[in-house]
């Protein structure tokens, strides 16, 4: 286990290293997608290497002539990365521009700046009723399937893609035990690494993962840890696109309080739902993006409340309270953010939000409200 | 000692503000009158309005209620019930107004509006579709969605039209009729369409005198003009409005009457983005001491800039290649590559000096590789571009020191290129 865990470790503690020896080793080309609905294992099927676009640690230096300091941290930490060259290791790059405006930015500045080998843009549509819906949808897929081909020079076979899928539902199934373990034993692992071991399945070959993940999971299984009864369970949600810092992981952790479960992108949002093995590849990929839940407020649907949906995620792992962590300029989570807070207050559960920016200055005021609220739910 | 500009302000567009206040007059009072109420974002207004509905345009009631003075108690009114600054402030207009509406809390009257029947979500812009989210979350408001995706390529607009038509008639129409216990009335379309096409004709007669040196009129001008050929659309008043406009507009010509007293423009303006409709006589102070007029935009530029499209007698098709047409497909304008093709358009035709690209704190929409559109265009036709930071209707995004420095400095590096 521990092996396991200092692979994830190193692969995420520099994942331009990591990323650009995985091009080097394998030979193949790695192909950026910008989170969060890329079907990867498309680009997979193509015989190329996927890895979800992350934000970096650094400040935004040469990206600030491209993009206002008002718009989201992966959105200036990507184009700043981007424009300095740190991702030269990237032969193509994929966005979903109808997931927020943020995203309209890339296509323009990366062509002009960055030049990558391979862009592609998906329209992939909100959910709303109508046949027209899935109709469009699947041409989207269909049209990123054909970019790939005519980018590699070979078709991809329902074969391929069938194949794809079952690494990717096997990594899905994988990374579902070890949230599993982690809700019978939240003191097995510190939050960041849960959040690690996501975002690894988001840099490594989804073999590599698989591999890595039957270890730690079987590590896990054997551990046995002792229970700290006076932790209390929170929820954190939100954090759309990107990781948080881990700081305030840390810091949440440090307080008296423990995550059994998330509701976060780089966590369980990412590996929520399986796409169906049978039938026709393309198909069962649209129908995956089509589920409604985790409920996703850039996916445009109105007639299931997110709140509700977190409480009973609360209620389902015997949490006390829910942390909203809400990236600081994203506009999907701020639009939703009064109504989540509402329905928190009528049902009466605890909800505190913590304002994440790429940039901290001081991880003082965000201790002071998690602190706060520790107290409030009778901690520590 | 400097030339002092004044602005020779124009007797027509005087006319505007009766028209408007009675078009959201009607609005307000429909329900009275046992009429259905819509409420619409992105270009979905024209569909309502087929029905006989009375209906709402989000982007014109924002600028209304900017306009008219009431965008900051709505503002603060939703922040006080937890809508977050950051939020779009058309956004959070909106739920300040349903918040005074559900509470009864005084506001402006005019800028009170009747609850919808229906809500023609169209989300154009990806936040669009928030704010009619969280009324449904609110209020239960029945939803009609429509995706209206910006075109990133130009060889994605066939299907992306296609799949717009296909919502129109699978979701839009019958939701109407269901609302409205009637047939779709495509004649009405096509009549709105009809007085459009005059309108929009006649208003660009007036177009042309922004391009003469000296102008003759403004992009400001312009801007509060716009409603006939927008939310007002069908609306026969608007023909004999730009009647007139472009009556005055011929004789300030004969009379060599420019938009800028004594003799004039220093500078010729490019504005992109969305207009500061709170702030408009700011914007205009801004820019006049310096000899600057702002003459046209690509947001300004939107509504059916080539009425001569215009086909009556295929509403559907027309409403739709209005947005995503082969010819003028405004969608194509909005992602910023196909943007970059129609300001180099608008550069030539006008014959602008510099840009200004407004970028709105609290809304995206037009701000997409803002600083890259500068540098593209300065690279093909050598001229600059500054990029100002405000907000259309939130007094708070507005800091008047970074918009008279960046202005400051687009003026002398005209003057610099100028010396050349």
């Amino acid at each position: 286990m521990e092996k396991a865990l200092s692979k994830i470790v190193e692969v995420t503690s520099d994942p331009y290293a990591y990323v650009a020896g995985l091009k080097d080793r394998t030979q193949k080309k790695i192909i950026g997608c910008f989170p969060m609905y890329v079907p990867e294992e498309i680009v997979h099927a193509a015989g190329l290497i996927p890895v979800v676009i992350w934000r970096g640690n650094e400040s935004v230096t040469w990206g600030h002539a491209h993009v206002p300091a008002y718009d989201c941290g992966i959105t200036r930490s990507f184009v700043d990365d981007a424009v300095r060259g740190k991702l030269s290791f990237m032969d193509g790059m994929v966005f979903h521009v109808r997931q927020c405006l943020q995203v309209g930015e890339f296509p323009l500045i990366m062509e002009r700046n960055v030049k990558p080998a391979y862009q592609k843009i998906l329209y992939l549509p909100p959910i709303y009723k109508g046949d027209s819906i899935k109709s469009f949808l699947l041409g989207d897929l269909e049209s990123f399937k054909g970019s790939l081909e005519d980018f590699t020079g070979k078709k991809i076979s329902d074969d391929n893609l069938k194949e794809s899928i079952e690494i990717y539902n096997e990594n899905r199934s994988l990374l579902e035990r070890v949230y599993e373990i982690r809700r019978e034993k939240p003191e097995i692992l510190r939050a960041r690494e849960v959040m690690q071991i996501v975002w690894s399945s988001m840099l490594m070959l989804k073999e590599d993962h698989n591999e890595l993940l039957r270890e730690l999971i079987n590590g896990m299984e054997k551990k046995s840890v002792e229970p700290k009864k006076d932790r209390i369970k929170v929820i954190p949600v939100g954090c759309l696109c990107q990781t948080l810092q881990f700081d305030i992981l840390d810091i949440i952790e440090d307080l008296g309080m423990i995550i059994p479960d998330d509701d976060l992108y780089v966590g369980s949002r990412y590996f929520a739902n399986k796409v169906n093995p049978n039938g026709d590849p393309i198909e069962a990929l649209a129908d995956r993006y089509l589920v409604k839940t985790p409920l996703c407020p850039t996916k445009g649907v109105w007639d299931i409340d997110w709140g509700v949906e977190v409480i009973k995620q609360m209620k389902e792992n015997d949490a006390k309270g829910i942390i909203s962590i809400r990236v600081k300029y994203c506009p999907p989570h701020t639009c939703y953010y009064p109504d989540f807070k509402s329905k928190m207050v009528e049902e009466g559960v605890p909800e505190v939000m913590i304002e994440m920016e790429h940039e901290i200055i001081s991880l003082e005021g965000v201790k002071t409200r998690l602190q706060s609220f520790v107290e409030t739910i009778g901690g520590v | 000692m400097g030339v002092e500009y004044k602005v020779n302000r124009l007797r027509a567009t005087g006319n505007i503000r009766p028209l408007v206040d009675k078009h959201w007059g009607d609005l307000r009072a429909a329900k009275e009158r046992g009429e259905k109420v819509a409420w619409a974002s992105g270009p979905s207004f024209m569909f309502p309005y087929s029905m006989g509905m009375k209906c709402h345009f989000m982007a014109g009631y924002a600028s209304y209620a900017g306009g008219i003075g009431a965008a900051d108690e709505l503002l603060r009114l939703a922040e006080t019930t937890g809508d977050l600054p950051e939020t779009c402030s058309y956004h959070r207009l909106h739920m300040g107004l349903v918040e005074a509406i559900k509470k009864g809390v005084p506001i402006k009257e005019q800028a009170i509006l009747p609850l919808p029947d229906l809500l023609i979500a169209g989300r154009y812009c990806t936040e669009q579709s928030h704010y009619s989210e969280s009324f449904y979350r609110r209020m239960g408001l029945r939803i009609a969605p429509l995706e209206l995706p910006f075109v990133f390529n130009k060889e994605d607009r066939p299907r992306i039209r296609e799949f717009v038509y296909r919502q129109i008639v699978e979701n839009v129409i019958p939701n109407l009729e269901d609302v409205c216990e009637k047939p779709f009335d495509y004649d009405r379309l096509s009549e709105i369409l009809s007085v459009l096409k005059k309108t929009a004709t006649l208003r660009n007669e007036c177009w042309k005198f922004l391009a003469t040196k000296p102008a003759t009129w403004t992009l400001w001008d312009y801007a509060v003009s716009m409603a006939p050929v927008i939310y007002m659309m069908g609306d026969p008043a608007g023909i004999p409005f730009y009647e007139d406009l472009l009556k005055e507009l011929k004789e300030r010509h004969e009379k060599g009457i420019p938009a800028l007293a004594p003799e004039g423009e220093k500078y010729r303006i490019y504005w992109d983005g969305w207009i500061p409709w709170a702030f408009l006589g700011k914007f205009m102070r801004k820019f006049t001491p310096h000899g600057a007029v702002c003459l046209c935009g690509r947001y300004p530029w939107e509504m059916f800039p080539h009425p001569e499209l215009i086909d009556p007698e295929h509403p559907l098709d027309t409403v739709v290649d209005w947005v995503y047409g082969e010819e003028t497909g405004l969608a194509c304008h909005m992602a910023p590559k196909g943007s970059i093709e129609m300001i180099g358009e608008l550069i030539e035709e006008y014959s602008i000096d510099g840009l200004v690209m407004f970028s709105s704190k609290s809304c995206r929409m037009w701000n997409q590789s803002h600083l890259d559109q500068i540098d593209a265009l300065d690279k093909k036709y050598g001229i600059p571009g500054v990029v100002i930071e405000a907000d259309m209707i939130d007094p708070e995004m507005v800091q008047d020191s970074q918009i008279d420095t960046r202005l400051q400095a687009l003026f002398e590096t005209i003057d610099g290129r100028r010396r050349r």
